[in-house]
């Protein structure tokens, strides 16, 4: 009976970690915007996480720079299974005006798979919000296929 | 006399309504000139290339297949690697490229954020060849020589 409380519990509520990779700081201002009370992503349960360990969706910026490889990796190594991971602009999926620097050595999919991914430079914030959004109904049928397994 | 310096404030933002935007349910035009989802004519792009030449980033793909009657160009905006700078629709002559209103760009498949136009480039139609023979000499007994 437990279990089932908090498995209804942690699907309302998303908890999200953002990890910046390296990023102009564009796109997070705009995740911060996102759940400020102006568009108050917080309505639908997204929570922003202190660690990685507590978190149910990763939210990727940055173009993933040298210095950020190895603690991004790590970073996402302790995420639990299921997750689900959203690049958050040009920048993780392609590396937009960096790629080819030597500083630089994304973009993201190399290291991990990119579930949703919001274009945008920087993506509006409703955009945003669309892209969380899609992101929890994915981490419901992430789940619902582990529990049946 | 005791004074209450916020209780107006107070009761106002209680009975007022909240300042969060109703988003999902009620979708908000973007402003005026916003630069979003890329759009291709191809009916006007005349693969002149200045679209490719101004984007930092290297966001335009262009593939060119010979044809019998001219080329067959592919424009590929890859809207996950492009910066919404709006040069490349600053800089078309024709006008082909567009930046709508559309901000919504979200996409679990790649491809999805990939805006491609194709259109056939014809062969430019040969000239009359000049013909190989000299003009006709001047005539030589004329009164003003
Ligand atoms: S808007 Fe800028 S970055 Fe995007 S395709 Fe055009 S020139 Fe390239
Ligand atoms: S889209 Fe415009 S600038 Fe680009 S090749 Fe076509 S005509 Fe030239």
């Amino acid at each position: 009976m437990f279990k089932k409380l908090i498995d209804n519990s942690t699907a309302k509520s998303p908890w999200i970690y953002h990890i910046n990779a390296g990023s102009c700081n564009g796109c997070d201002i705009e995740l911060v915007a996102v759940l400020t009370p102006r568009y108050d992503a917080e309505r639908f349960g997204f929570k922003l996480a202190g660690t990685p360990r507590h978190a149910d969706i990763v939210v990727v910026s940055g173009p993933v720079t040298s210095q950020s490889k190895e603690r991004l990796i790590r970073t996402l190594e302790q995420v639990p299974e299921p997750r689900v991971i959203v690049s958050l602009g040009s920048c993780p999926r392609s590396c937009n005006v960096f790629k080819g620097s030597y500083s630089v050595e994304g973009p993201l999919d190399k290291f991990c798979h990119v579930d949703i991914s919001v274009a945008g430079c920087a993506p509006k914030p409703e955009a945003i919000v669309l892209g969380l959004a899609q992101a929890a109904q994915l981490l419901k049928q992430k789940r619902e296929e582990a529990a049946q397994k | 006399m005791i004074r209450f310096p916020y209780v107006r404030e107070a009761l106002t933002q209680v009975f007022s309504k909240p300042s969060t935007e109703k988003y999902p349910f009620v979708k908000k035009e973007a402003p005026e000139n916003y630069r979003g989802r890329i759009k291709f004519h191809p009916d006007r792009c005349i693969n002149c290339g200045m679209c490719i030449r101004v984007c930092s980033p290297g966001a335009i793909v262009r593939t060119v297949e010979k044809q019998e009657d001219g080329d067959l160009v592919t424009m590929e905006f890859h809207m996950d690697s492009c910066t919404f700078c709006q040069m490349c629709a600053d800089f078309c002559t024709k006008n082909s490229i567009e930046l709508t209103k559309d901000y919504e760009m979200v996409a679990s498949d790649p491809k999805d954020l990939i805006e491609s136009g194709t259109f056939l480039k014809k062969k430019p139609v040969p000239k009359k060849p000049i013909s190989d023979e000299l003009p006709p000499a001047p005539k030589v007994d004329d009164p003003e020589m």
